[in-house]
């Protein structure tokens, strides 16, 4: 009833292969981005810009480009944190370098980087496939890890051997750095992430999209339809790690102000993988709602006591957080192992029959 | 090309060939064998443009090892392989593909988490070239390019019928349907020799009827020469120009359907007759 295509007809291929065909979504996506370009930087605080959103959109877009690689063309990848890394250092690097130059440039530039060292690690994806495939990634993340730590070149020699974001402008505007405004760097943020995804919307449409779903679904028949395994596999790692590697600068210059190796460890890594397994593998939206669930409850649920009155230890927050989430995700998992994606679609289908049940 | 079809005189199902058709395909003696196993034996035979050939033989006479040699799939140790006059050298199924020849597969091989629509699509992979930066911008040549060819699989879907599951995921349709889908997918890469494992196997008699009609409007319509392999004698021996018989990978008989149904290796193959 309220989700109702009825009375839209298209009349030709172009309306019909449009991203969005339904009036409906095309409302919905507006709201959206009028919330994001204009409510958000309005409305909210420092607080909400910096722990919650930036982080989220950041997240976000990492998880697009797990998506991509795993959800959409089948490669099971645990290297996403050391591919986010490379990107980060890989910025930190070239800003060092050019100090002069464009920084949102130079954080796009570095997805280049990380777009070469992910196409080396996906050349043995020729051979193996599924979690074996994974266990070679893995070696990329502990290898890579190894080179955060020890070629002090890649931090500039600093003592801490960390990464610190100098403090850069655009257009007179600073925009990493400690001084940079949150709400400044969200746009940064914001802008990156909406752009990458509506260029990766319109790639995973058309026959480069295709060509990945073709192997991730039946490789044999894909290579019998005139699909070259290898080049499609390696295209798939290379726009993955891209992506994944401007998310990781994007990380450290726009969020974090600073970081370690430790900050591009396995554990980013998974914490990436669950957002694309809990959002839906194989879908955009997903991979928006699985870094929403991941990144921003339990920064809600820890102000929950708080705000209900209730006298918490701050670790006893803590603690309770991490089990509140682990069972909220084996629930949801439960409920639909094909992640909010999909609840979002069957949600769909139920508005469009209601009220009636069938 | 005549002079290949002169050339085939050879060859011992000479009698039948029609002199004036060309050949499109040519297998001289080839082997295929797997370790100890020994797939294919020596076998030669050839399809001819235009025409519908079946390869039948009973359970393991190496019928699928034949047609995964023809798209590339595996490399016989001995033989030669003919296409359109020029000798194949050792190969790849995407070479397979883009040289004009399409296959269909015994057990459904579609893309199961792509609609009907997009699984046709695939099939125009190969003839699509825009680029990953054209790609991402959409507007422009790849929508012109898309739509260019969206034509096109519209078209199949109308000559299939199909055209309520368009936009179905074809994990949910039926059996007869998604093998209905794989034709079409085929089809889309409008190939110069079709492939078709067992079409009609696990199929009622009315979607028999229907895989059938498509099969021949192909073959007539579009001029697309097919080789099939199925079980249903009733079917092969009423469909298709020449049948070739194959038994434990060695070639039994070589002939149009009356000559072959007729042939004693051939009932005493299907019977079973100590060997």
């Amino acid at each position: 009833m309220f989700y109702r295509e009825a009375g839209q007809f298209k009349t030709s291929y172009k309306a019909d292969q449009a991203l969005l065909p339904i009036l409906q979504d095309r409302i919905g996506l507006a709201v959206i981005l009028l919330t994001a370009f204009v409510l958000i930087p309005v409305f909210a605080n420092d607080f909400f810009l910096t722990s919650i959103m930036i982080p989220f959109l950041v997240f976000a877009l990492a998880a697009i480009g797990l998506n991509v690689l795993t959800g959409f063309c089948g490669q099971l990848s645990l290297g996403t944190g050391a591919f986010m890394g490379v990107g980060a250092y890989a910025a930190y690097k070239l800003t060092s370098i050019f100090p002069d130059a464009n920084v949102i440039l130079m954080v796009l530039l570095s997805g280049v980087f990380s777009a070469a060292i992910g196409a080396v690690f996906g050349l043995p994806s020729l051979r193996i496939k599924g979690l074996y495939l994974a266990v070679t990634t893995l070696a990329a993340q502990f290898f890579l890890e190894w080179c955060f730590i020890r070629i002090p070149w890649l931090y500039n020699y600093n003592a801490s051997g960390a990464i610190e974001i100098p403090r850069r402008e655009v257009f007179g505007v600073i925009v990493s750095g400690a001084e940079a405004t949150p709400i400044a760097r969200y746009f940064v943020v914001l802008s990156i992430t909406a752009g990458i995804a509506y260029l990766m919307a319109n790639v995973l449409r058309g026959r480069i999209g295709r060509s990945w779903m073709m192997i991730r679904d039946m490789d044999i028949a894909a290579e019998l339809m005139g699909i070259r395994p290898l080049q499609t596999k390696l295209m798939a790692f290379a726009v993955s790690s891209f992506i994944c590697g401007v998310a990781g600068a994007m990380m450290v210059f726009f969020w974090l102000n600073a970081a370690e190796p430790s900050s591009y460890s396995i554990r980013l890594s998974f914490q990436i993988l669950f957002m694309v397994i809990l959002g839906g593998l194989g879908s955009l939206a997903g991979s928006f709602l699985g870094a929403a669930f991941i990144w921003i409850l339990p920064v809600i649920l820890k102000f929950v006591p708080g705000l209900m009155g209730i006298d918490m230890a701050a670790e006893t927050v803590e603690h309770a957080t991490f089990m509140i989430v682990g069972a909220l995700i084996i629930f949801f998992l439960i409920v639909e192992p094909h992640g909010f994606a999909r609840l979002w679609q069957i949600g769909k289908q139920k508005l469009r029959v209601w009220p009636f049940p069938y | 090309m005549n002079a290949f079809a002169l050339d085939t005189t050879t060859a011992p199902s000479d009698e039948t060939v029609k002199a004036e058709r060309e050949l499109l395909l040519r297998v001289d003696n080839v082997s295929l064998s797997f370790g100890g196993v020994k797939a294919i034996t020596n076998i030669s035979f050839d399809i001819q443009k235009g025409e519908i050939r079946a390869i039948i033989g009973p359970n393991g006479a190496g019928k699928t090892s034949m047609l995964n040699v023809i798209n590339g799939f595996y490399h016989p140790q001995e033989g030669t392989i003919t296409w359109q006059g020029q000798v194949r050298r050792k190969m790849k199924p995407y070479e397979a593909a883009s040289q004009g020849i399409a296959r269909t597969f015994q057990n459904v091989a579609l893309f199961k988490g792509m609609t009907t629509l997009d699984n046709i699509m695939s099939g125009r992979s190969l003839k699509m070239h825009r680029n990953f930066f054209w790609q991402m911008l959409w507007r422009g040549p790849a929508e012109k390019e898309e739509i260019e060819h969206r034509r096109k699989v519209e078209d199949i879907i109308d000559f299939l019928e199909i055209q309520a599951i368009r936009k179905t995921p074809v994990g949910r349709l039926s059996y007869g349907l998604q093998k209905r889908v794989e034709l079409g997918r085929a089809l889309a890469m409008e190939p110069d020799l079709l492939l078709l494992d067992e079409p009609m196997a696990g199929m009622n008699l009315e979607e028999k009827e229907d895989m059938s009609r498509f099969i021949l409007d192909v073959n007539q319509e579009f001029g697309t020469t097919i080789a099939l392999i199925e079980h249903d004698m009733g079917v092969v021996m009423d469909l298709s120009d020449r049948v070739v018989v194959l038994d434990y990978g060695k070639k039994i008989a070589d002939g149009p359907p009356e000559e072959v149904q007729a042939n004693q290796d051939v009932i005493d193959a299907y019977l079973g007759v100590s060997h």
